[in-house]
């Protein structure tokens, strides 16, 4: 029964991390509609920079996170345009020609981090590292409770900027229909600039605390681009209610097969689920999706 | 359609010399020069393989590589553990390659666009991993197959799968009415289908004779290579490498995937060559494939066609140094 609730409470806390980067990835979707297969990419090079900083530093990556965060949404800002001009190409397949655009951007950036930094795995240290928290009896490696606190805080203020500020509710109506927005005078080049940022920053966010809980290594980001497909195809492209349930059944899926079947199985059977869903379930799991 | 579309004699004569060379290539050049030359042969099938399905009906998978990893297992299964001889061991692999590839495009062919790319990646991942696990496969620790050392029989038999390839191509997807079919699907499958079109049974039958070539190549490949491992023959790269060379070449055309497969795979070779083993390459191939998608989305074909529009080089070299000024 520990094991069991241990287990349990650990694919939680995977899970709420996960969910940090769903949703910035399905509003991305919404709003642009390219599919980004660079989102690992942004997890390795933000648990990279935390790393960097801290050595050159000392800085705690915890205290980094702002800085990492407001960082890549600048370059999320500035790297947009090119993005919009591959979206915007004159071709029969744009969307398709934009997936292998970004398809060729991870492989640049995978390339170049494995170039730099070699295959070596690195270890984020941080004041939390040796610390656990007590529960019920149950041991939890507090970074993981930190993690899980300050993603949801950070998903709910998400939340609360899409749905009750008035930049929020133009970003959900460009999301839901960018010509008619267009005509009620939001600019959507603006907004899509603006999502991309927000996107950019909040993985990049989530991969520090991934390479505090995990490990630092430049081959990282294929694993959780796998994750983040799974998360948002489960839970419907574009959806937010979705994005957190299938956050949370990727933490438990990857947490029990872990311990209950074997470690090599976990992708075997993360991949299977995931295609079963998108070839019977494409709207997600809570038929919320695009 | 009538396939003769009025053969030039320049046409022939070019045709015929490009054949000559390649049938006494092995007579002619070093076994270094032969071993990349077989190499060409080989990416210049699977390019055209994957153009079928992603050229002429656009449906971009990212998991053609567990096609090539498929036919690379079973071919490699048969000859070690049943000691089937290699050209019935190939075509074993070349028939179960297309029948697996029949059972998994029925369900996945039902997705389209994105939904398509990401289902079909999953897919080959998932193929990745299960080979990883199974003890029949090997596993991690590979699949030995047994040596086979000669470089000319190598050089025409994936000289032979490249034409017969390109053949298919040209013949079922260039000159016929099945071309134009597939090419309907490609533009409107909606108003294709209203047509009276059959779109599943067309769908089906190109991903499965697309996959088919690959698992065919990758059975070839597997007894050149004489060592596969799920990492070499179901990893990732293959299937990007695939899809850059097609990208580069321009995408829906015949001769586009063979220059695309040409041009990167020597570019590989020569990098490996001057710097050894480097992670480098993906640097190179991922900007690569940024650069072409942003500024040739037709690909390296279209370069004359966009020179000619633009008048000459001069004019342009010209435009850009008033600009400068």
């Amino acid at each position: 029964m520990g094991l069991f609730t241990q287990t349990f409470i650990n694919g939680i806390l995977i899970g709420g991390i996960f969910i940090t980067i769903a949703v910035g990835f399905s509003i991305a979707y919404g709003v642009m509609h390219i599919v980004d297969f660079a989102v690992g990419e942004w997890i390795m090079l933000g648990a990279f920079t935390a790393f960097w900083l801290n050595v050159y530093t000392k800085i705690d990556p915890l205290l980094l996170i702002p800085f990492i965060a407001l960082f890549f949404a600048l370059i999320g800002y500035l790297f947009q345009p090119v993005i919009q001009k591959v979206v915007n190409i004159k071709h029969r397949s744009a969307a398709m020609m934009a997936l292998a655009f970004t398809f060729g951007l991870s492989t640049l950036l995978r390339g170049s981090a494995l170039t730099l930094w070699g295959f070596n795995n690195r270890n984020l240290v941080t004041m939390l590292s040796e610390k656990n928290i007590n529960l019920f009896g149950i041991t939890l490696p507090a970074i993981r409770g930190v993690a899980t606190l300050f993603s949801i805080i950070v998903t709910a203020a998400f939340a609360y900027f899409l749905y009750r500020t008035k930049t929020g509710i133009t970003i959900r109506a460009a999301a839901e229909n960018k010509t008619v927005a267009g005509l009620m005078g939001i600019d959507g080049h603006r907004i899509s600039r603006l999502v991309y940022s927000i996107y950019v920053g909040l993985t990049a966010m989530s991969g520090v605390f991934i390479g505090c809980i995990f490990s630092v290594f430049p081959d990282m980001g294929l694993r959780y681009t796998a994750f983040a497909f799974f998360v948002v195809v489960a839970g419907g492209m574009g959806s937010f209610s979705g994005a957190i349930v299938a956050g949370l059944m990727l933490g438990l899926i990857s947490s029990f097969v872990s311990v209950y079947v074997g470690g090599a199985y976990v992708f075997l059977i993360l991949f299977f689920i995931l295609y079963l869903i998108l070839v019977f379930l494409p709207k997600g799991v809570l038929g919320k999706g695009w | 359609m009538p396939i003769s579309k009025s053969f030039s004699p320049v046409k022939v004569i070019v045709l015929l010399l490009t054949m000559i060379v390649l049938f006494t290539l092995p007579f002619l050049v070093s076994s270094f020069i032969l071993r990349i030359a077989t190499g060409i042969m080989m990416w210049i099938g699977l390019a055209l393989s994957w153009n079928m399905l992603g050229g002429y009906m656009g449906y971009i998978s990212f998991g053609h590589g567990a096609s090539f990893g498929v036919g690379a297992y079973i071919a490699g299964m048969l000859m070690t553990q049943l000691h089937l001889p290699f050209f019935i061991a190939l075509i074993i692999a070349g028939i179960l390659t297309y029948i697996f590839a029949a059972l998994v495009g029925y369900p996945t062919l039902r997705l389209s666009g994105s939904y398509f790319a990401i289902g079909t990646w999953a897919f080959a991942e998932m193929m990745r991993q299960l080979v990883l696990v199974l003890s029949v496969t090997g596993g991690a620790e590979g699949l030995r197959l047994p040596p086979m050392l000669n470089d000319n029989f190598f050089y025409f038999v994936m000289l032979a799968l490249a034409l017969i390839v390109f053949l298919v191509a040209y013949l079922f997807f260039e000159n016929s009415d099945f071309g134009l079919k597939v090419k309907a699907v490609r533009e409107e499958e909606t108003a294709a289908r209203t047509l009276g079109l059959n779109t599943t049974w067309i769908k089906n039958q190109v991903f499965s004779i697309s996959s088919m070539f690959a698992g065919i190549i990758g059975g070839a490949f597997a007894y050149w290579i004489t060592f596969i491992h799920p990492d070499s023959v179901l990893g990732p790269l293959i299937a990007d490498q695939m899809v850059i060379m097609v990208l580069l070449g321009g995408i829906g055309t015949l001769f586009g995937p063979i220059l695309g497969a040409i041009v990167l795979y020597v570019g590989n070779q020569y990098m490996l060559v001057m710097w050894g083993q480097s992670s480098a390459y993906l640097i190179i191939l991922g900007f690569s494939i940024c650069l072409v998608i942003l500024f040739l989305p037709e690909g390296l074909l279209s370069l004359p066609r966009i020179i000619k529009r633009k008048g000459s080089f001069s004019r342009l070299i010209q435009q850009k140094n008033q600009v400068s000024k």
